[in-house]
């Protein structure tokens, strides 16, 4: 019986493993592979990669539009995401910073750190919050090469871009020039919104707004707003209730009038916030995608200023 | 010393002869001769500092330039100043559009010296990511569990003990493979009496992984964490419980399959749907089932995991694993083990977050079993398995409540035993985290008994530490 026993253990492994291999069957893979493939890490660079590529290739994205990229865990999926790609479009300054072991796990070295098929769209640019002394947990979960989320100010758009395609066209060579077509015609596209988006926040140029996140102090630069403070008083850790006290105390003596929490963090404390210091809570989306028809940069960015617009201008 | 004295010997003696040769007839003409010397030098030096100057001057002006840009540029990020800050110029985008040629260097920049590639910069540092690891635990139970010493955490029943310090180093060796040094503290049991513990200190990971191997291979190479099942490759601070679930502890020992030394290559195939495929050959030191120790009779194992990534539905893996080997007495010991894990997240915030796990095992051995007068020792096989299953709800990223449930055979002896442990945990911060787990086992046959234990641990991370994965 027992020779049985492992006989009939051993085969049921087999047709496990037999099961699993056919579950996982290659479907029919596109005829024409398309010229480019690239893969971002985050929604927002993947809709401005997404412009420049246009259609000489494919531009995938790692991470769910909506998603908190603070609270990434690695998942299997986009280590095969990164198997399937030759460029890689990274933000750098830590934020994406998880993208390094999920590379290190695809067997695709192309994509290691470092590498020339790697795209770091922090290059160039002007960075705020650099924080300066002693860095460390005690502060929070900082970012110590300065905050990260530059693509809220339209006027990164020609460095974040001009990096990407400078990138691109490094391994293609021969799409350099369309690649560069397609960057100025969104470029134009961008100018002409911001042009629009500077027009509808004028008037509220120089007003007070609180953050949940250290998120947007790129979008006020763009806009002249002043961020009189955040309810997370330092990233990542839940706000001390001194902190709250003190904060709407603050909002009240100068008259902030709005709480902007973005869509992935939870509402409770931010709104407790807004209704004891007599401001309006607005949830933004941070990133594209995440409300149906924002999925492209300029739609995405109309949609946050329509928002906060609406929220400044009061009931 | 003595050769620092030998070398200095013979300068009395120079000194000597200097002097001489100074109060000597030739001293006019050695004077002038210094003098001529001295001058030389001192244009070389007037020269010098010209060149100096210049450079300063140049550099002056470069600084100066490059204010005068800078101030034309876009406005200073706003703090929380009561100053309206200014919005960005209204600089029409397309006009500074200009691709930027910074990646390629112009000849004289590339014929100008540069600092070796190895030295870090101020500002800069080249060093690896360093993180420490702290896991605290306490086993509450009766006095009879401890006096039998038959708990979870055996010989430390009622104790506050380190269950694992861990100091790990990770990071890149060079462009083509990266490297992880984990050393770990915890206290263990050391004999027979309660006050028998001691704090051992062990290698718990040291590889080197080779990153850029031919056809898409990823090797590791070194003492590791084998890639068999779902939990053996989760650390001791990582784990989804406080303890481990029991058919692990029971078939591989309280810290599963750690610290082998050995090469593992595994490879993601190129399919449409997430396959990865691992092979080790390892030395065999697990002292409870693959304990040979040597190459000779090396423990095998192999991993087919797969995923199915459902989008706003969760995810799926599936893993498949069989470690095959030879234990302390001789005989071949196979282990085969059958893991899947579903995770669903709320979309956006990523809360409520939802996981179903579990992981089955099914074990092979053979043992000589011993004889009497009538009967001879002979070799016994022993087909045993086990497994677990636990739900885990995340009310938000602070709480989460669970429930693990086991059953499994003894991996030899004659005895099966069950348990359940609902657990809540707090997690104030990513790098702190809380837990009480209450457990409650019932044992037959060798490990007959009915334990009721409560579990506290608290657990902390100092400095860097990777990514959770799913």
């Amino acid at each position: 019986m027992r020779p049985l026993r492992r006989v009939r253990a051993i085969l049921a492994f087999a047709v496990a493993l037999a099961g699993g291999l056919l579950l996982a069957l290659p479907t029919p893979e596109p005829a024409a592979e398309p010229p480019l493939r690239v893969l971002a890490t985050l929604p927002d660079l993947w809709s401005i990669t997404r412009a420049i590529v246009g259609d000489l290739g494919r531009v995938e994205v790692a991470t769910r539009p909506g998603q908190n990229p603070h609270d990434l865990e690695i998942r299997p999926s986009q280590i095969l995401l990164v198997k399937r790609a030759e460029i890689l479009v990274r933000n750098g300054l830590e934020e994406d910073a998880w993208i390094d072991p999920v590379v290190e796990s695809s067997g695709n070295p192309r994509l290691l750190r470092g590498s020339t098929s790697v795209i770091e769209a922090s290059q160039g640019l002007e960075l705020l919050k650099i924080p300066s002394g002693r860095v460390d947990r005690s502060v929070g979960d900082v970012h110590p090469s300065g905050n990260p989320h530059f693509t809220l100010d339209p006027g990164t758009m020609p460095t974040v871009s001009a990096s990407i395609v400078q990138g691109l066209a490094r391994l293609r060579p021969d799409l350099g020039a369309r690649l560069e077509a397609n960057r100025r015609e969104f470029l134009t596209r961008v100018e002409a919104r911001f042009q629009r988006w500077r027009e509808t926040l004028a008037p509220y140029r120089g007003a007070r707004v609180v953050s949940y996140h250290d998120s947007w102090p790129y979008f006020y630069r763009a806009y002249g707003l002043i961020e009189l403070g955040q309810v997370e008083d330092r990233p990542g850790v839940p706000p001390t209730p001194q902190h709250l006290v003190s904060l709407v105390r603050q909002m009240k003596e100068q008259g902030a009038r709005v709480v902007v929490l973005e869509s992935w963090y939870p509402p409770d404390t931010a709104a407790a916030v807004a209704r004891l210091a007599g401001a309006k809570l607005v949830v933004i989306p941070q990133s594209p995608g995440a409300v149906p028809g924002t999925s492209d940069y300029i739609d995405h960015m109309d949609h946050v200023v329509t928002a906060l617009a609406k929220a400044l201008a009061g009931p | 010393m003595r050769m620092h004295t030998a070398r200095l010997w013979p300068l009395p003696f120079l000194l000597l002869s200097l002097g001489s040769s100074l109060s000597g007839p030739a001293h006019a003409q050695d004077v002038d001769a210094v003098r001529q010397e001295l001058g030389a030098v001192r244009r070389q030096l007037d020269s010098i500092r010209e060149q100096y100057e210049k450079r300063l001057r140049e550099l002056t002006d470069r600084l100066e330039q490059l204010e005068t840009q800078r101030q034309a540029g876009p406005a200073p990020s706003p703090g929380p100043a009561s100053t309206a800050p200014a919005p960005a110029q209204a600089v029409p985008l397309t006009a500074a559009a200009t691709t930027p040629t910074a990646g390629e260097p112009s000849l004289r920049e590339m014929l100008s010296p540069r600092q070796p590639f190895a030295l870090a910069q101020p500002g800069r540092t080249l060093l690896f990511d360093i993180g420490v690891s702290g896991d605290f635990v306490t086993d509450l139970t009766s006095r009879t569990r401890e006096r039998r010493r038959d708990g979870t955490f055996a010989g430390r029943e009622n104790r506050v003990f380190p269950r694992e310090i861990e100091l790990g180093l990770f990071g890149r060796v060079d462009p083509y493979a990266s490297a992880v040094v984990r050393l770990s503290a915890g206290e263990e049991p050391a004999g027979l009496e309660p006050s028998d513990r001691s704090v051992t200190v062990q290698v718990d990971e040291a590889n080197l992984t080779l990153l850029a191997l031919p056809l898409g291979t990823t090797a590791r190479l070194g003492v590791m964490r084998p890639r068999f099942g779902t939990l053996n490759v989760v650390h001791q601070d990582d784990l989804p419980q406080i303890d481990r679930p029991n058919v692990l502890s029971r078939f591989f020992g309280e810290e599963q399959l750690d610290g082998e030394k050995g090469i593992e290559a595994f490879w993601v195939l190129p399919l449409p749907v997430y396959n990865e495929l691992s092979i080790g050959v390892f030395d065999g030191d697990n002292e409870v089932a693959f304990g040979r120790g040597t190459l000779r009779d090396p423990l095998v194992i192999g991993r087919w995991r797969t995923f199915f990534e459902l989008e706003e539905q969760g995810g799926l893996q599936i893993d498949l694993s069989a470690a095959s080997g030879i234990a302390t007495d001789a005989h071949r010991t196979t282990v085969l083990g059958l893991g899947a894990k579903y995770k669903w997240a709320a979309p956006g915030s990523g809360f409520p977050l939802f996981t179903l796990a579990g992981e089955a095992l099914y074990a092979m051995r053979t043992v000589t079993a011993e004889g009497d007068d009538i009967t001879p020792p002979r070799d016994r096989r022993f087909d045993r398995w086990g497994g677990y299953l636990y739900g885990q709800w995340d009310f938000n990223r602070r709480w989460a409540v669970g429930l693990r449930g086991d059953w499994t055979e003894l991996a030899v002896d004659r005895g099966r035993e069950w348990a359940v442990s609902p657990y809540l945990q707090f997690k104030p911060s990513e790098f702190l985290r809380f837990r009480v787990q209450y457990k409650h086992t019932e044992g037959t046959g060798a490990v007959e008994r009915v334990a009721n234990e409560v579990f506290l641990q608290g657990t902390f991370i100092l400095g860097a530490h990777p990514t959770e994965r799913f």
